[in-house]
């Protein structure tokens, strides 16, 4: 072990120490604090998968992606506004558009999100690997202007929908939207797992990742499984970004970028192309960025997230779980 | 082309013709040209258009009743927002534009300390004329401890062409402190602000007093609105620390009233406070679900609780029939306008036809005893006015709906029954 690489161990070892120092004098203020750090993961979890997916199959980092997922909070919101919702309680219209919306969104995420890779990425699949990320870049900002044109630059209000009951269990206060969000999660999550691990599309996926070339041998039709890719990433995002709007009822336009770079961070700190990596490292970097905030200071939060970033990419550029790229 | 453009400015010339001629209704006789007065503020937002519609109010009533000595007005509205927020380098960029039309005598604005700051130094030189009818950032006009920069550098030895007929936050700070602690009780104290120049300011004014006064300040945290959507750490640092209320130095567009929704998040029921920034519509709806015992603070007397207003509101109300029409700093941003047009009125008589700048700026320093709607009042040679009153504001739910004309009209988009409601005013010219 080199001499920096074991610095970057013993930051690591002492930043846990310091954390289960303050978990055991403080016990009901940091599981507290590890309960936003959940809520706020699960969310990056879910934008992560979609950064890790399409890098693993054309290892292209989307930067538009952030985006999507707040697009998604927008549309979300805009279809929300066709029903007789109730803000004041939940009521059984609050439930129906919820189970409606919920799947428009992904599915209406997801559409966008093909026509994207169509757009903007297809016909770069062989160019450098400069174009396609400056096309990203580039599609970034013209759906950020998408949306500000959409609702101008205040935050636009996304509708309380769901039930606000709350309980205080030992000092700890948490309520149903904490549980909703953390479930909800969990089971997308599991879902993926199954389809890319039992379905012949998610071989396809698999294989294509591995090596195009041969996977296109095999009789796989790349062009499908990758907007197949884009489809299902963007299914995530889209459900990232109704789950946003439903938590934390307020989106801006410009919400997109700082939630992609730190989903970006949780992929690469996952192992980028690695998707139990993505959510792991999404869940991870959440819970780091609510601790950080108790503990060291909300300004210092962007430091801390970026510098593991640096650091994950200097000392284990594998990440946590090891990175899964097609091997030349 | 050029018999085209001939065509264009034939059609202009009549166009304006029967404009003036529709609005002096037959007397005064044929205007002797007109002289263009700007603004600049962040139109795009509620706000800024609020504090835009009382320019173009007044000079609409100014040129109906005649115009200047003669003279009609034309208002341009700028606007310095740029990616939806306002922006120092477009200020910069709409002052150039009026300094090279030498139609511009004078403008009202800006809204924004930190683009006045940017501004000042470009106009001083050309002895251009500017009012704000909402900058509240002391260090403007007065040099005083922790200040970043010093308004005599601002004006680079010119003589001064900056006005505002707002007080500044080195009382609004201590009006909210001293309401917090002496009226509603509050010892302790959790403090964010969003690290603006403003938020910073106001927070620092805030947290000198609330101190002075004996108060405990539990916390103070910052944070960047493009770095934090989720606040709950730092108010559950707050309330861990004993603070019983939160004081927030910010402005809306800065995602500065997220916080108290998330207030509710963590199941925390205290009063939340602020300056002029939160007392807006966008900071209802950021609340939503939360939205009353919100204190902000407005660095000036609330119109609508000024008799010699009353008028003025209910034509403006008229005129302008809007729900966002009628903002905070509207009247303030009229009797800026009035201010003024009433100094060039005196320049033009004086140079007997179309003054210079400098003259209108001479003019409007030796602006006494002005009769606005929200007072009459004097200004001080930095340019800062003579009346020094807060006001304080609370919002309150479940209004009815008389309640909610009787209120500031500062209500959430959605949740239309929450409105800021005036409560007090602090009278910082008078000796408590």
């Amino acid at each position: 072990m080199s001499l920096p690489d074991f610095g970057f161990y013993v930051l690591c070892a002492t930043a846990i120490v310091l954390l289960a120092a303050q978990a055991v004098i403080h016990p009901g203020e940091f599981v507290q604090v590890f309960i936003f750090g959940l809520t706020q993961g699960s969310i990056y979890a879910l934008v992560a998968l979609g950064y890790t997916m399409v890098y693993g199959i054309i290892e292209l980092i989307n930067f538009a992606h952030g985006d999507v997922f707040t697009l998604g909070a927008y549309v979300g919101s805009a279809i929300l506004g066709f029903f007789a919702i109730s803000e004041g309680g939940f009521t059984t219209v609050n439930l129906i558009a919820l189970l409606l919306v919920f799947p428009a969104v992904m599915l209406v995420m997801g559409g966008i999100n093909v026509a994207i890779e169509r757009v903007a990425y297809r016909p770069l699949r062989n160019a450098p690997r400069l174009a396609p990320l400056i096309t990203a870049i580039g599609m970034s900002f013209f759906l950020e202007g998408v949306m500000f044109l959409w609702h101008g630059p205040a935050t636009v209000h996304f509708p309380d929908i769901l039930p606000k009951a709350a309980t205080t269990v030992a000092g700890v206060f948490f309520g149903f939207k904490d549980v909703f969000v953390v479930v909800v999660a969990a089971i997308l999550v599991a879902l993926l797992a199954i389809f890319i691990n039992r379905t012949k599309l998610g071989k396809a996926m698999r294989a294509t990742a591995q090596d195009r070339d041969a996977a296109q041998l095999m009789g796989i039709d790349i062009n499908r499984t990758i907007a197949a890719t884009f489809f299902i990433g963007a299914l995530l995002a889209g459900a990232g970004g109704m789950i946003w709007g439903l938590y934390y009822n307020t989106v801006y336009y410009q919400l997109g970028f700082r939630s992609g770079l730190i989903a970006f961070t949780a992929a690469v700190f996952g192992g980028i192309g690695n998707i139990p990596g993505a959510a792991l490292g999404g869940l991870i970097i959440g819970l780091i960025a609510a601790f950080s905030d108790s503990y060291i200071g909300s300004k210092w939060t962007q430091v801390v997230v970026f510098g593991i970033l640096i650091g994950v990419l200097v000392f284990r550029p594998t990440g946590l779980l090891g990175m899964r790229v097609p091997e030349k | 082309m050029v018999r085209a453009r001939g065509l264009i400015v034939l059609t202009t010339a009549t166009l304006v013709a029967f404009a003036c001629g529709g609005t002096t209704g037959g007397g005064g006789g044929a205007s002797k040209g007109t002289i263009k007065i700007g603004s600049d503020l962040p139109v795009c937002t509620i706000g800024g258009q609020a504090v835009s519609n009382g320019v173009q109010f007044a000079v609409n009533q100014k040129n109906a009743a005649g115009g200047v000595e003669g003279y009609t007005i034309q208002y341009q509205s700028f606007d310095d927002c740029r990616q939806g927020a306002y922006s120092a380098d477009a200020g910069v960029d709409n002052v150039r534009k009026m300094l090279d039309d030498n139609k511009f005598l004078g403008m009202v604005g800006p809204y924004n300390s930190a683009v006045a700051k940017a501004e000042i130094p470009i106009a001083a030189p050309k002895h251009f004329v500017m009012i704000s009818p909402a900058n509240t950032n002391p260090c403007l006009t007065k040099d005083i401890a922790g200040c970043a920069y010093h308004p005599q550098d601002l004006r680079a030895g010119n003589a001064n062409n900056y006005w505002r007929v707002v007080t500044t936050d080195d009382y609004q700070g201590p009006a909210m402190a001293t309401y917090a602690y002496k009226t509603l009780g509050i010892k302790n104290i959790g403090i964010l602000d969003d690290s603006t120049v403003f938020g910073v300011g106001i927070a620092g004014s805030f947290e000198q007093q609330f101190k002075s006064l004996g108060g405990t300040v539990a916390k103070h945290s910052e944070y960047k609105k493009e770095q934090t959507s989720d606040f709950k750490s730092i108010l559950l640092g707050f309330k861990n620390a004993g603070a019983l209320g939160v004081y927030v130095g910010g402005t809306d567009d800065q995602n500065i009233c997220i916080p108290r929704k998330q207030m509710k998040d963590i199941g925390w029921d205290a009063p939340f406070m602020g300056g002029d920034g939160i007392e807006t519509s966008d900071c209802v709806d950021q609340a939503s679900g939360n939205e009353p015992n919100i204190y902000a603070t407005s660095a000036g007397a609330d119109a609508t609780k000024v008799d010699g207003a009353k008028q003025a509101i209910a034509d403006f109300r008229k005129a302008f029939s809007g729900p966002n029409d009628f903002g905070g700093y509207t009247m303030q941003a009229y009797d800026a306008a009035n201010a003024l047009m009433a100094a060039i009125g005196r320049a033009v008589k004086n140079a007997n036809g179309t003054p210079s700048r400098e003259q209108v700026r001479a003019e409007m320093a030796k602006t006494t005893g002005f009769k606005g709607v929200i007072g009459t009042y004097d200004f001080d040679k930095n340019g800062d006015t003579s009346l020094k009153i807060v006001s304080i504001y609370v919002v309150t739910g479940s209004l009815s709906d008389a309640a909610i004309k009787d209120s500031t009209g500062v209500c959430g988009s959605k949740t239309k029954n929450a409105c800021f409601v005036w409560k007090t005013q602090f009278d910082f010219a008078k000796p408590a």
